[in-house]
């Protein structure tokens, strides 16, 4: 959980920085749209049972890698600020943390045959 | 007391997504968000002629009258107070056994949350993007309702593992999505 929410204080980093930092350009455009869905994607995995959605955040941390190169930032400390967060991210939406529930078998249960709530609700007759 | 607990967690979990420690948090959330929501639509309809913003200047103003936010018939803050509303009233109707023997209403709680979160996060990068002003009650409504979707979703996943064991048994999936009690009964 609390990569999740480094994840989140990242992503709203990510939106303030332009005015912070000055971008120019389309670094600004940039962060304003891709800040504010990564902050979106680490709340919504601070829990458990929706932890797997912190993963979509690998490749927006990649895009954040090569924008500042793909979007022709002329300026350094945006360049800088982009890789580090981008490496940062990735990182961080590696770490699984502690998922204590079983949630009968997450949501890959809802179509693979054999899950562990199938195999409860069995023993409960 | 315990037993009804126990009865009450779906098969292959450790707590009941359907209890009310579990939902009256979200009903919460979705209570201020109504508020707010209104709040800014009163606004919007001119029923009040100032609004609330600490920080951004002329930023709520911008983005309250901007062309974004009258595209569709009613302001989008209404829609947006309506949409809570719905979180609200789904969140509250139905036992704790509802992501058994009511899926339809914990379907139509999760549509209603998810959503929700996602259109306020669109809004949230248009702001910036095309009028470059930010407004402090529209980011702190958007905050809200994504705060809400992680909590919502648990019991979603509950009522879909069911419908599977159902259709595993055979059973029509329709009926038990409806709560038809000769299906919920027999299927764990």
């Amino acid at each position: 959980m609390w990569a999740q929410i480094i994840n989140t204080v990242i992503g709203i980093w990510i939106i303030i920085a332009p005015s912070v930092l000055s971008y120019s350009g389309l670094g600004t455009d940039n962060c304003h749209i891709v800040g504010p869905v990564i902050a979106t994607f680490a709340i919504v995995a601070c829990w458990e049972a929706t932890r797997v959605v912190g993963k979509i955040n690998i490749p927006l941390g990649l895009w954040f890698l090569v924008a500042p190169w793909v979007l022709g930032y002329e300026e350094t400390l945006p360049i800088v600020n982009d890789m580090v967060c981008g490496a940062l991210i990735i990182a961080f939406a590696l770490v699984k943390g502690k998922v204590k529930g079983r949630f009968g078998g997450g949501w890959q249960a809802i179509r693979q045959s054999g899950s562990l709530h199938e195999r409860e609700a069995q023993n409960e007759v | 007391m315990s037993t009804q607990k126990e009865k009450n967690t779906p098969p292959g979990w450790d707590y009941n997504p359907s209890g009310w420690d579990d939902r009256i948090p979200i009903v919460v959330l979705a209570l201020i968000g109504t508020g707010i929501a209104t709040y800014l639509a009163l606004y919007q309809l001119g029923v009040i002629t100032t609004v609330w913003e600490p920080f951004f200047g002329q930023g709520s103003e911008t983005i309250l009258n901007s062309s974004i936010s009258n595209i569709l018939p009613i302001p989008d803050a209404a829609l947006g107070a309506i949409a809570y509303f719905v979180d609200v009233v789904s969140g509250m109707i139905g036992g704790t056994r509802r992501w058994k023997n009511m899926p339809w209403m914990v379907v139509v709680f999760g549509i209603a949350v998810g959503p929700l979160g996602l259109v306020s996060i669109l809004l949230v990068i248009l702001q910036p993007v095309l009028f470059d002003s930010w407004c402090t009650l529209c980011l702190a409504s958007a905050v809200i309702s994504v705060a809400m979707i992680g909590p919502a979703m648990d019991e979603l996943l509950a009522s879909l593992q069911y419908l599977k064991r159902v259709k595993n048994a055979g059973r029509s999936t329709w009926k038990a999505f409806w709560g038809v009690k000769e299906v919920v009964n027999q299927v764990n």
